[in-house]
């Protein structure tokens, strides 16, 4: 840091470090999950339905992620490792998006026909997956910031669906799997920091709200 | 009071990093037929199903029955598990939804 502020041109290093420190390279990153189950489905090492797993935990995993942030930076207040999540949020959230259609995409191909899909439309570990992944759309749809300037106000509104997906994805990988245990590790993260939070606007009522407005990117 | 959240934090990073086990199985239900040596082939029990009008995608062991991934004789696309000395059927769902499931199981 001191060199790079010491001579005009950034060393190398400095360099390097800003890369690995940028938006792209952390897109990168997220992709190379997906990247790793897909050679694996080409090379014939993955069945078709054996990669419903892998895509749907990712993408509950990144959704966790996404909506982890907030209420973190609420309890700690703001932190420097917090901003550079908070910066990264976006992209964990449509990446959680992306993943749950390409968990879509194989669905489909594993299911093959339109009749076997709809035949178990109704069944509680599906409709909970599509109505999951109908409110995540609108989210990913309106996550540029063109459309969240005209939302304004409504675009946090619209953001709060993010709840009521996570809900459902629980539900869904609950009943989908004959088993809590799975989906409940998962989500706990979740509801312990939620926990925290609310402990703290206990502590707290008085005093104005933590979240720090100023560093939300 | 800073204790808490910390903890939490604590706790949620432990939770995360501890369980990213990978699939497991569904352990629907469980048999006891004794060693492997004594069942069926999984052959034998796929070309039954054919015969009786299955289709077969995936076969494989679970909670030490064979669990079968499929369509039925009546056209549902379904999860089945059989006894692997009897091929008694014991449980049949759709996506977590039982849709059979044989006495005592
Ligand atoms: C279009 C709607 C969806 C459909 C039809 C669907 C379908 C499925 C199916 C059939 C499975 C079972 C896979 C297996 O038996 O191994 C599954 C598992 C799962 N899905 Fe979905 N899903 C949908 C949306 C979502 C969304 C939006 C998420 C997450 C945000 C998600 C997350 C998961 C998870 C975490 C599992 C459990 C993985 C495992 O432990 O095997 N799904 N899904
Ligand atoms: C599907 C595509 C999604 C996109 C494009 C998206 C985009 C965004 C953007 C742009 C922000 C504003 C702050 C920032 O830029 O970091 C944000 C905030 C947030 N996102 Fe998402 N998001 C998506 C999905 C999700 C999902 C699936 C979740 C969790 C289930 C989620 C949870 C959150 C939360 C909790 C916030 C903070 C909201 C607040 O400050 O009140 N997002 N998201």
């Amino acid at each position: 840091m001191t060199i790079a502020t010491a001579f005009p041109y950034p060393t190398p290093v400095a360099k390097l470090r800003s890369l690995l420190n940028s938006l792209p390279f952390f897109w990168l990153l997220l992709a190379i999950p997906g990247a790793l189950m897909l050679a694996g489905w080409l090379d014939g090492a993955i069945d078709t339905m054996d990669m419903l797993h892998p895509t749907g935990e990712t993408s509950a995993r990144l959704m966790i992620a996404a909506m982890l942030i907030g209420p973190l930076t609420g309890v700690l207040g703001a932190r420097r490792w917090l901003g550079w999540l908070l910066r990264r949020r976006r992209a964990l959230g449509v990446s959680a998006f992306l993943y749950a259609l390409a968990h879509l995409v194989f669905y489909v191909i594993d299911m093959g026909n339109l009749d076997d899909m709809l035949a178990e439309i109704g069944a509680p570990g599906i409709w909970t997956g599509w109505v999951a992944l109908a409110l995540m759309l609108p989210l990913a749809c309106t996550s540029n910031n063109a459309a969240m300037r005209a939302l304004g106000a409504a675009w946090k509104r619209l953001q709060r669906l993010a709840y009521p997906a996570a809900l459902l994805t629980l539900l869904h990988w609950w009943w989908v799997h004959n088993g809590l245990a799975g989906a409940l590790a998962h989500f706990a993260p979740l509801a312990l920091v939620w926990l925290a939070l609310a402990a703290r606007r206990l502590q707290s009522v008085d005093a104005p709200p933590r979240t720090p407005k100023g560093i939300r990117p | 009071m800073t204790k808490l959240p910390l903890a939490a934090l604590a706790l949620a990073v432990a939770a995360t990093a501890g369980l990213s086990a990978p699939a497991h199985a569904t352990g629907a239900i469980k048999c006891d037929a004794g060693p492997q040596s004594g069942w069926k082939s999984r052959e034998a029990l796929e070309s039954k199903l054919t015969k009786d009008g299955w289709q077969v995608r995936k076969l494989k062991v679970d909670g030490g029955c064979y669990e079968v991934y499929g369509t039925t004789p009546e056209g549902d696309r379904v999860e089945a598990y059989f006894h692997p000395v009897t091929f008694e059927k014991l449980y049949v769902a759709r996506r977590g939804q039982v849709l059979f499931r044989a006495k005592g199981y």
